[in-house]
């Protein structure tokens, strides 16, 4: 996409922005860096009194955090507007080498392009909303300081993940991420379900990263560094890769395993119901926008490699579209709000996923933002639903209407029987994988830690000791 | 006769070891009207100057090795390289923290002495190649932790299993060391003799880093021992640096690193994913510190077997930050076991409204023991994850595996002990000045170090291509700034491109 020459020289930014390539990409680079750094220094000013024990008050901290995300924002908006006079041609933006070992080099490149920088626009400017409503919300809340100072540690992540240029500051924004989501869902401590909840959730995310750690080691074996720009050439989401279709299938699966925890497909999707234990604007920005898109964000940058992979892109359609089956009708016997617009999410995520697999990309970009917006919007008001509803029952009358037709009417009464009863119990996904997997699996791990204890005990317990101790134990067995 | 680049450097290692020697002899005979905290610090900031004192004359000097007094079975008496002086002021720091944060109950004037003798050894052994002088260290270094720990009440169980083992391991160490004097195997036309040594002195590194099936006293030790005990003994890892310098520099070896070692390093992933496994599962937060630290020791070593300077780099570094981080998770943990009592992990304890301040730095010591970004444990992640994978793929899923076992076991670790309800009338414990500035300087050093890891990991892979025999290749130097010379323009995929 670019902007028609007569346009520019009507505005005097662009036409100043567009004079030369070298000015461009400086401020371009000083801008991407701001997105960055502005979050990352509210975390510290925000962060660092707290951790010394002398908190913010909630009117600077609110103020500090929302200016950040502000400037973030406009920072993001205005690289855009750079970037459109150059017809969104990537701009990379190197800030060093962080450490070198042998030929392993692990770079701090960041990009500028047609992907991130709409996403970072985005995102910055939901976050900014969100700090907006959480100042008010969470008023007087014991954890106020630290909610925002969770959401400058997310906002750091998110920027730092969208704006990578290489798997290794890619793979420490998603980091950032998993971490804040799962102490957000934790948030609320005293709760035990929020405890297992945040557990869950973290749980999920470790194994899924495993896919992401490999896929970032592969990519520097494959071409020598984790740069991007060495692994496809090209405009996105025209890109094309430049590595062989072998490599090319395993990255791309491994980015999917990867994605498939974020984002929270079939079967990895069972934390995210629970994870709306966190306060509302968490659960808006996370699993309503930012956080279970982030997934789907992997893929969109990697599509040059999924285009190389036939393989993974089959893969990818499968769980997305296994996903979205099976949250619409998980979603649809849900009896709390939240429960239902967290399926909502999983089943629009699900048909995100099949949509990147089926290589309509930008189509999925659109899909990303709109979503987020409409959901976290539900999300943040549905604390007030029941108000909303009094408020049109009163306004009507009386009762809104009868329940909408639903297509599962169609189906024989003793199917519709079988598929409430699958809905019910979640799609039989938690009692498979607790029972077969995680049950038994922790059963022994169980046991070999008390067989640990019982030997460490044996060899510290003197001979004589542990005859006495046998003895003992034999004769109250007797007198019993 | 010492050059003149070499005065300094004895001096402050003299200094280095001195300070805690003297302070262990003053607390020790009580002759501190002050209490033995106060000479306790000085001393160990005095050792802690001194050893940076090293490194910077190390980094900034000649880089060549210091080797002086007589040479035997393949090292010096006084040895100084690369490693020791990156090593020295971690074990000063170390030491340092626990004094520092030490709760008043079990500071008193023999466990101070012990605290400051274990230190002092720790240093010299640190700063010797010698194989003899090695064994005496060993004995010493063991000795306070078996008197500290038997001397707990109800740290019996924990005492025997520990003297156990380490009898074990420096019967071992001794018969095997004197036979691989007697017969070297580093030399040309080494017999028999000199391998069955070496392979005992695997055993005694075996035993001591607590790798499985002898890592049963690590668990025990941390259930059953004062933190500050269990930390000196485990944290600086003496065996791990026995093992480099008995074990690299073999002629018999091609790439320089001794057939053992590398058996060893097969034994270490085990351990390093069985520990991990088992922190999982563990009932308590001892026992949770105890299975993490053996886990990631047994990463150390699973790493110094790399062929690639990568992955030796990556163990030097994991060797760092993990001890570290350890070091302050533990010293939360025992800030908290002081308030508060032991710690179930069986249900969720409530103590985050009691103790805010010693969750924060719980969680963020926690993280940082498994690869926070923006902590040196991510740089050694990342460096240990390509090293393995890059070598054998089995190693390099055995790491991540182990990775990811601990974050989960960590993250358990703190939603167990500060979430749940609490009680509404418990007391809040407010953290000391002492105790909030040890743990900032300690987290902030693990941040620093993450941050800007290239002076650490350039010194780290100088050392460690010392230790393999190869030419140390300088990478080119590091920058922070932003290019502004590269853009839409510059050919993707041109290696030359990327270069600051």
């Amino acid at each position: 996409m670019t902007i028609p020459g007569a346009i520019v020289p009507a505005c005097p930014l662009l036409g100043f922005f567009g004079a030369t390539s070298a000015s461009a990409h400086a401020i371009v680079a000083t801008l991407v860096v701001l997105q960055l750094a502005a979050p990352a220094l509210t975390l510290v000013l925000v962060g660092l009194p707290a951790l010394l024990d002398r908190p913010l008050s909630e009117r600077a901290t609110t103020r500090l955090v929302g200016s950040a995300f502000t400037v973030a924002f406009l920072a993001g908006l205005t690289t855009l507007m750079v970037l459109s006079t150059r017809g969104f041609a990537p701009e990379q933006v190197h800030l060093g080498t962080w450490f070198s070992v042998g030929h392993h080099d692990a770079t701090i490149d960041l990009v500028a392009d047609g992907l991130s920088v709409p996403y970072v626009c985005f995102s910055t400017g939901l976050c900014a909303l969100v700090n907006a409503f959480a100042g008010k919300y969470l008023h007087r809340e014991p954890g106020f300081t630290r909610f925002f100072v969770l959401l400058a540690l997310f906002g750091t992540g998110m920027n730092l993940m969208v704006l990578a240029g290489s798997i290794d500051v890619l793979f420490a924004g998603w980091e950032f991420l998993g971490i804040s989501s799962t102490m957000l869902i934790g948030f609320f401590h005293e709760r035990t379900n929020a405890l297992k909840a945040a557990l869950r959730a973290f749980t999920t995310y470790r194994i899924c990263d495993v896919g992401l750690l490999a896929a970032g080691v592969m990519i520097h074996r494959a071409v020598g560094s984790g740069d991007f720009e060495r692994l496809f050439g090209g405009v996105w989401p025209n890109a094309n890769s430049l590595v062989s279709p072998g490599s090319a299938t395993l990255v791309s699966l491994l980015l999917v395993f990867a994605a498939m925890g974020k984002s929270a497909q079939v079967p990895f999707s069972n934390w995210l119901p629970r994870a709306m234990e966190g306060p509302t604007p968490s659960s808006a920005i996370f699993y309503g926008a930012l956080s279970i898109h982030a997934g789907a964000y992997v893929l969109l940058r990697c599509e040059a490699l999924l285009d190389a992979a036939p393989l993974a892109r089959f893969v990818l359609v499968v769980i997305g579209v296994s996903t979205a089956v099976h949250a619409a009708l998980v979603g649809r016997v849900q009896t709390d709000l939240k429960s239902m617009l967290a399926y909502a999410s999983m089943t629009q995520s699900g048909i995100i996923f099949a949509e990147v697999g089926l290589g309509f990309r930008v189509v999925a970009l659109v899909h990303i933002v709109s979503h987020a917006i409409l959901r976290s919007l539900q999300i943040l008001r549905s604390p007030s639903a029941l108000h909303d509803r009094h408020e049109l029952e009163a306004a009507l009358g009386g009762h809104p209407g009868a329940a909408s037709w639903s297509i599962v009417r169609l189906l024989p009464e003793s199917a519709q029987a079988w598929l409430y009863r699958v809905a019910l119990d979640r799609g039989f996904e938690e009692m498979v994988l607790s029972r077969f997997v995680v049950g038994p699996v922790w059963r022994f791990l169980e046991w070999l830690g008390a067989a640990e204890l019982r030997w460490i005990d044996w060899l510290g317990t003197r001979p004589e000791d542990r005859a006495r101790d046998l003895v003992e134990r034999r004769m109250h067995g007797r007198s019993r | 006769m010492l050059d003149g680049h070499e005065i300094p450097l004895v001096a402050a290692l003299t200094a280095a070891i001195a300070a805690p020697l003297a302070a262990a002899f003053h607390v020790g005979r009580g002759g501190s009207q002050a209490g033995p905290r106060t000479p306790a610090i000085v001393s160990l900031l005095v050792s802690l100057v001194a050893s940076l004192t090293i490194t910077r004359a190390w980094m900034s000097g000649s880089e060549v090795t210091l080797e002086l007094g007589q040479r035997l079975g393949g090292g010096y008496l006084v040895h100084v390289d690369g490693l020791t002086a990156v090593l020295l002021p971690f074990v000063a720091l170390v030491e340092l923290a626990i004094v520092m944060m030490a709760p008043k109950r079990f500071l008193d004037g023999p466990a101070t002495a012990r605290i400051l003798l274990g230190a002092a050894t720790t240093l010299a052994l640190f700063s010797t190649a010698h194989p003899l002088v090695l064994i005496v260290a060993w004995v010493v270094t063991a000795l306070p932790t078996w008197w500290s720990t038997r001397a707990t009440p109800g740290g019996q169980i924990a005492a025997r299993v520990y003297a156990i083992i380490m009898t074990m391991a420096v019967a071992s160490m001794t018969v095997g060391t004197l036979m691989m004097i007697a017969d070297p195997p580093w030399e040309a036309g080494g017999g028999a003799v000199g391998a069955c040594g070496g392979w005992l002195v695997a055993l005694a590194v075996l035993v001591r880093k607590g790798i499985v099936p002898f890592h049963s006293w690590y668990p025990a030790l941390f259930r059953g021992a004062p933190m500050s005990t269990a930390l000196a003994a485990t944290v600086p890892q003496i065996a791990s640096y026995t093992a480099v310098r008995l074990f690299f520099g073999h002629a018999d070896h091609g790439d320089g690193v001794g057939e053992e070692l590398i058996l060893l390093s097969q034994l270490a992933l085990l351990t390093a994913t069985y520990g991990a496994a088992l922190a999982l599962v563990q009932r308590d937060l001892r026992g949770l510190i105890g299975t993490l630290a053996m886990s990631q020791s047994a990463l150390v070593l699973a790493g110094l077997a790399g062929k690639l300077p990568m992955e030796l780099n990556g163990a030097f570094c994991t060797w760092i930050s993990s001890g570290l981080a350890l070091t302050g998770l533990g010293l939360v943990g025992w800030a908290l076991e002081s308030r508060a009592g032991p710690l179930s992990l069986e249900t969720p304890q409530g103590r985050f409204a009691d103790a805010p301040l010693l969750a924060a730095f719980f969680l963020l010591f926690g993280l940082a023991t498994i690869g926070l970004p923006g902590t040196l444990s991510f740089v050694a992640d990342d460096l240990l994850v390509s090293g393995s994978l890059d070598e054998q793929l089995h190693a390099g899923l055995l790491v991540i595996a182990a990775t990811v076992l601990s974050a989960i076991a960590v993250m358990r670790a703190w939603l167990m002990v500060f979430g749940g309800p609490s009680s509404v009338d418990g007391p809040r414990h407010h953290v000391l000045p002492r105790e909030r500035i040890t743990l900032t300087a300690l987290f902030a050093t693990i941040v620093l170090l993450g941050l800007w890891p290239a002076p650490l990991v350039r010194e780290l892979e100088r050392a460690g291509s010392e230790l393999l025999g190869v030419p140390f290749e300088a990478p080119a130097p590091v920058g922070h700034g932003v290019d502004h010379g590269r853009g839409a323009a510059g050919p993707p995929g041109d290696p030359s491109a990327a270069a600051p």
